[in-house]
């Protein structure tokens, strides 16, 4: 029953760390203005992850309460933001076309008539509403896993790469192993293993893909570990830690922002197609489009349910590959000149 | 260049094939002169080992290749039994030392088919004759622990039948050898079952030791088929050879011809079937019925060309597998499969008001509806401290509330197209007991009065005394794939709507029966099949004995145990259908409606769109051989498929066209500039 | 090269290792034996019945000895039987390759041939309409999930204009075509995209380059510049890319050939996945590593047949 706490603290800490970076970000010449640029080109894409960003967001925070009249069990569970921007029992019967009055199959008033933007589904919930709930999933899936395949891949990345030797050996081979592993094949066989609650769904997309981060921020460690003031301050005997810490891992990290931003979108796709192998996470878009995929073949077609959630994960993934090509153009470091 | 030139031509030689090819017609030959069914599965058999198969799309080629003893009649409702291998369906006989005894006499002259497995010792014949002792093979195959039956249990009813059990798995633990030996030598040397007896080639005796005339519909099921020796010795998947399992020997109209279980499975004529080698017997299974029941007539399935001539009219039955409805059914909209469940989708356009729609009825179809003999509902774990027994009174108010607050019909509404008898008891119509005008009035939805029934158990508005917070109840059930959770989502909020707060637990099937067995359930949803057309074979979900939780893999899921019922049900299961009867099965009736261990919630309606050219379908809820009562026009068929599958090619042209008048301006503009 | 050959073996085989133990790690996390043999036994089965499927199967040994097992019998090739339905999983193997391939080796051909056209097309028009347009498609296709593509194109494709069977699949040569039209269709479409991007940046990287230039200069054609010179230099990252996509193919497109009826590998594994055979899905992922790794020593290999530069330490 704690779940929306831990929510709550979630956002809250984001909230902060956002503060943090947005700080970092501002100190470093390089950073705004690869920022600038980056807002420059793509401010629609921008503002539509940002769109996306909010919703997500504002599903995240939730609390008990009895307000907007809601009565009985609903009452007690935990409710959003965006839950509460829908009036209280806004469920139908079952079917109803966007803004329709009556419902799909047999004409019956709808209790909130003209209401439902984007119709309902088949057990009568607003077809808008589920949709906005997905973008929080959606989000999950893309952060979550990037924040367990990032940090995973900087570590064995950044110490095969420096401390070379058997090191490197062992993380080479833990790479080669589960890169030979097909994608899908590795990631069904773990959830099946892990069980299918989100975050286990996200710890096995991390660990299928961290491996090729890994191998880019090895390879890079390799050629930062050559450079001069590196050597000298070895040489100076300043501690390990420290020399990866001030010199690498700040050199690396425009790679991690582009591998951010690539990551993202391949996992959302593919936990689409995790939903339709029936494994994927509850409420997901993916889930709307398996659920919606038997409301094509009817007559008349229902087409709605699938419209709103392909559009809704089609604008996503779009936005996202647009601003992703953007940071990588503007990150490439053979068009750009970086301070150290 | 060249290089380049030759890959274009390739592409240009699979597009044109491409574009040859263009129809959707997925059968490589036409056969308008072979009297051809085209029907689909939704997924591949699990075994066709008679002794094993247990579910229906197994049994629909099942039932066509192995004949029983007996069968039911094709036409007549109710069920009726009458003879199929044996010559008559026998009557229960009461022995001197209070055993219950039945002889089955089969018909001598009839051969198994040709096959292999048969010519073994160089005898140089391809097929046998059929013998009593293939039937009691059969049995002794059910009591064999290694062929993992699932009927066991019923069977044991046979006397003797369990201590053969155990003398063969001790002969087999002393004697490693012993295990290596020929099937029905191994039987043989285990001295068989005691209440089975062969008398002489053709006349077997069952002996019970306890009252059982249910027994009968047993020997009109594929598990008491008379099943060759030679062939389950022959067929153990050594050396290239199948296993027995995908390898059936055909004692019926139709025999197994190709077994592709992924992609294809083929059924033909079976030359040695009684039927064909002997049209002069006009045996009953074997020629088509003269009678049916009232309303037969009218629907064409007594047709003077068919009437009284032999079986079958068909040659090949083709099997493909649909794992996707959708695509099966559209599918069958174009006329590639003969027949067809309407899947929820399209059933607005199949079905209006009750009866086919124009549009179906404009191309020859045809609709047949029928209620199957199942119970479908939501039961109570009554060995529950909250929702069972041992909550007493303030359980039963909890169940019958949660019972009021269901509104089946509307349930049926969204999820089945209205497809569905509403049920008021476990027993179906067409099943003798049933009583269309009883109306249970805990199954008419009553929210007020739910809610007043919750208060009266304590439980005001839902909410929980002991937390203050709605009542948390946990809804487990078997099936976590979408459209399950749909459907099971459906009652949870019918149960909030009066205050309660029901979790579902949905998770794969073995976890379920996990939780069933570990008693670690409150509520479930679950259904049930007739084997066979007798209201024990629904009560006894409901008798004390067959309680789950004291009995591993019994049928009583529920727990539920109640003395007066339990007493009712010993007399009642054996007593003939009468007033008698029907007034005890009154009165267990009364009882479940007042301690509503389930929730009934419908008896499923089966409907079936076939095509025009197909002739003699009547649906039946009991497994039967019906594809030898069926016809096919192929004639008819072939001219409607081209009719109604034109492809339509103009798409691709304009798409192509309208690429190229792009870019070329852009090639144009280039060239020029660069000039 | 010989002793690099035989190290790169040596290594591949030892990744093998690693692939079988973290397979035997995940089996033992996931597979419940009871679950197993109910699935293939069958639910109504009492449970001393199942028990006896699980000793049959030697799944209640302890974890070394079932370790031991798993590995001698993966390496030697013995895949046993399915959990499912005790057919031999190398029949079942032998079964759905050539379905698999059916569409796969079209699909990746059309593929490879049509992205490396359309990008060599779009890369000489660079920053025209064309390419802008090129690229804005590509980059849409990509964003849409595989998933609508196939369910868009059986309904209209399969259902309205009726051009081919909605599903299913036949051998037989004279229906094979029209089973595997849509398949390959949707493979090369869901994938022209990213292809296509990939490629023209290799190809408009290839094309500012010196050599390019002076070709011009001194007068050479510019198709055939395009064609021969661009093409052959950017074939390093090209046939990293081809080579790396060619174990899939036996793997099949899991979601197509499930959605599309096409009994081959993808199909076996969709099925192992369902019916929770784990027996099946073990061998199904071995294989994949296998061909995996091995396509990675001959692309190392084929390096030094394509760049002289490349030399192999």
């Amino acid at each position: 029953m704690g779940g929306y706490v831990v929510s709550n603290a979630v956002v809250a800490l984001l909230g902060v760390g956002a503060a943090f970076t947005v700080r970092a970000v501002r100190r470093s010449r390089f950073w705004s203005d690869a920022a600038r640029e980056l807002a420059r080109r793509r401010p629609l894409a921008l503002l539509a992850i940002a769109v996306y960003v909010g919703v997500g967001l504002a599903d995240s925070v939730s609390w008990i309460d009895a307000a907007g009249g809601v009565q009985g069990v609903e009452a007690h569970t935990p409710r959003s933001l965006i839950d509460r921007a829908f009036p209280a029992g806004f469920q139908e019967r079952s079917y109803s076309a966007p803004f329709a009055e009556v419902e799909f199959y047999g004409g019956a008033p709808l209790e909130h008539p003209g209401a439902h933007w984007f119709g309902t589904d088949i057990l009568g919930r607003d077809v808008l509403h589920l949709t906005l709930k997905g973008a929080r999933i959606a989000l999950l899936i893309g952060g979550l896993t990037s924040l367990i395949v990032i940090p995973l891949a900087l570590l064995f990345g950044m110490s095969a790469g420096y401390l070379g030797g058997r090191v490197d050996d062992a993380v080479f081979f833990v790479i080669s192993t589960l890169a030979s592993i097909p994608n899908l094949l590795l990631l069904i066989a773990l959830i099946l293993a892990l069980g299918r609650g989100p975050v286990q769904v996200c710890v096995a997309m991390g660990v299928t893909s961290w491996v090729g981060f890994a191998r880019i921020v090895r390879g890079e460690t390799f050629k930062l570990r050559e450079l001069d003031y590196v050597q000298a301050a070895r040489a100076l005997g300043a501690s390990e830690a420290r020399i990866v810490l001030r010199h690498i891992l700040p050199n690396v990290m425009h790679l991690v922002v582009i591998t951010f931003v690539l990551l993202f979108s391949g996992t959302v796709l593919s936990e689409a197609i995790l939903s339709f192998l029936g494994i994927g996470i509850d409420g997901s878009w993916g889930q709307m489009i398996d659920q919606a995929r038997d409301e094509l073949a009817r007559d008349p077609i229902i087409a709605w349910n699938l419209a709103a959630a392909s559009v809704a994960l089609f604008l996503l993934i779009l936005a996202v590959n647009r601003v992703g090509d953007a940071v990588r153009d503007i990150l490439d470091p053979r068009t750009l000149v970086e301070d150290l | 260049m060249r290089v380049g030139r030759r890959v274009w031509g390739a592409i240009a030689l699979l597009a044109l094939i491409q574009i040859a090819s263009c129809t959707n017609n997925p059968y490589p030959d036409s056969a308008d002169s072979v009297k051809v069914r085209y029907a689909y599965l939704p997924g591949p058999p699990k075994t066709l080992d008679p002794a094993v198969s247990y579910n229906y799309a197994d049994h629909t080629i099942l039932a066509n290749i192995y004949e029983t003893l007996l069968e039911y009649h094709y036409l007549q409702r109710p069920y009726l039994l009458m003879p199929g291998l044996a010559e008559a369906v026998p009557v229960e006989q009461t022995l001197p030392d209070g055993r219950y005894s039945y002889r089955f006499h089969l018909r001598p002259g009839m051969r198994f088919e040709s096959d292999p497995c048969f010519a073994r010792d160089g005898a140089g014949t391809t097929d046998r004759e059929i013998l009593a002792s293939d039937v009691a093979f059969q049995l002794m195959r059910i009591a064999d622990p290694e062929t993992i039956s699932p009927v066991v249990a019923t069977f044991s009813k046979i006397d003797g039948f369990a201590e053969f059990a155990d003398r063969l798995v001790a002969l087999r633990s002393s004697d490693p050898e012993f295990g290596k030996r020929r099937i029905d030598r191994q039987y043989a040397d285990a001295e068989g079952v005691e209440g089975i007896v062969v008398h002489g080639p053709y006349e077997l005796e069952v002996v019970l030791h306890e009252p059982y005339p249910q027994l009968l519909y047993w020997f009109a099921m594929p598990f008491t088929a008379p099943v060759p020796w030679e062939a389950v010795d022959y067929y153990d998947g050594e050396e290239g050879r199948p296993f027995f399992k995908e390898h059936p020997i055909a004692t019926g109209p139709f025999r197994l011809t190709r077994y592709e279980k992924h992609n294809r499975i083929v059924l033909e004529r079976n030359p040695n079937w009684y039927g064909t080698l002997h049209p002069d017997w006009r045996a009953p299974g074997t020629v088509y019925p003269s009678q049916g029941e009232p309303g037969d007539a009218e629907a064409g399935l007594l047709r003077p060309e068919y009437v009284g001539k032999p079986l079958p009219f068909l040659e090949r039955i083709e099997f493909r597998m649909e794992k996707e409805n959708i695509p099966a059914f559209n599918k069958f909209l174009q006329g590639y499969y003969d027949a067809s469940t309407i899947i929820q989708e399209s059933f607005d356009r199949a079905v209006q008001e009750g009866r086919l729609s124009p549009a179906m009825k404009a191309r020859g179809m045809e609709l047949e509806k029928s209620v199957d003999p199942d119970i479908y509902y939501i039961g109570f774990n009554m060995n529950d401290p909250v929702v069972g027994a041992r909550a007493g009174d303030r359980g039963r108010k909890l169940r019958q509330a949660m019972s009021l607050a269901v509104d089946v019909v509307e349930f049926d509404r969204v999820f089945q197209n209205g497809r569905g008898v509403p049920a008021q008891s476990p027993i179906p119509p067409g099943i003798f007991g049933y009583d269309p005008d009883y109306v249970n009035p805990f199954r008419t939805p009553d929210p007020d009065r739910a809610r007043a029934l919750l208060a009266e158990a304590g439980y005001e508005g839902g909410i929980d005394p002991r937390t203050k917070r709605p009542l948390r109840l946990s809804f487990d059930t078997p099936d976590p794939s979408t459209r399950g959770r749909l459907t099971y989502q459906f009652f949870v909020d019918a149960w909030r709507r009066i205050g309660l707060d029901v979790e579902l637990n949905a998770t794969n099937y073995n976890r379920f029966q996990d939780k069933v067995r570990d008693g670690a359930y409150q509520i479930y949803m679950w259904g049930w099949i007739a084997d066979y057309p007798d209201p024990e074979n629904f009560l006894f979900l409901l008798w004390g004995p067959n309680a789950s939780s004291t009995n591993p893999g019994a049928p009583n899921t529920s727990n539920f145990v109640d003395p007066r019922f339990d007493a009712l049900f010993v007399t009642m299961k054996d007593m003939p259908n009468g007033p008698e009867r029907l007034a005890k099965i009154r009165e267990m009736r009364a009882i479940l409606q007042k301690q509503r261990p389930w929730i009934e919630l419908f008896h499923r309606e089966n409907y079936v769109l076939y095509h025009g050219w197909l002739q003699n379908v009547k649906p039946a809820g009991i497994s039967l051989p019906a594809s030898k009562y069926v016809d096919v026009d192929p004639t008819l068929r072939t001219e409607r498929r081209e009719e109604w599958n034109r492809p339509i090619v103009w798409p691709a042209w304009a798409l192509l066209g309208i690429s190229v008048l792009v870019t070329i301006p852009g090639i144009v503009t280039f060239f020029r500039e660069r000039q | 090269m010989i002793g690099y050959a035989l190290r790169r073996l040596l290594y591949g085989f030892l990744v093998v290792q690693g692939v079988l133990g973290l397979l035997f790690v995940l089996f033992f996390l996931y597979a419940e034996p009871m679950d197993m043999a109910r699935r293939a036994v069958g639910e109504k089965a009492p449970p001393a019945v199942l028990k006896l499927w699980i000793q049959e199967h030697g799944y209640d040994r302890p974890w070394t000895d079932q370790l031991r097992d798993h590995y001698v019998r993966m390496l030697s090739f013995d895949f046993g039987r399915s959990d499912a339905d005790e057919v031999p999983i190398a029949r079942r193997l032998r079964e759905g390759v050539g379905p698999s391939l059916s569409f796969t080796v079209p699909t990746f051909a059309l593929g490879l041939v049509l992205g490396v056209a359309l990008s060599l097309f779009v890369a000489y028009f660079r920053e025209t309409y064309i390419d802008r347009t090129g690229v804005v498609i590509a980059v849409l296709a990509m964003s849409v999930s595989i998933l609508l593509y196939i369910i868009g194109s059986q309904y209209l494709i399969g259902k309205i204009l009726n051009w081919f069977p909605i599903s299913g699949f036949d051998p037989d040569p004279r229906v094979l075509p029209r089973f595997v039209a849509m398949p390959i269709l949707i493979g090369v479409v869901a994938g022209i995209g990213g292809d296509l991007r990939f490629y023209r940046t290799v190809f408009v990287e290839e094309t500012s380059r010196d050599y390019v230039r002076t070709a011009r200069a001194k007068g050479c054609g510019d198709g055939r510049v395009m064609a021969f010179h661009v093409l052959r230099n950017a074939l390093i990252p090209i046939l990293t890319r081809v080579v790396t996509a060619i174990p899939f193919l036996f793997t099949g497109s899991l979601l197509i050939e499930s959605f599309f009826g096409i009994p081959g590998l993808g199909a076996v594994t969709v099925e192992a996945i369902q019916g929770n055979d784990f027996s099946t899905l073990r061998v199904m992922v071995f294989i994949g590593a296998l061909a995996f790794i091995l396509f990675q020593i001959v692309t190392d290999f084929t390096y030094t047949l394509v760049d002289p530069r490349v030399r192999l330490e």
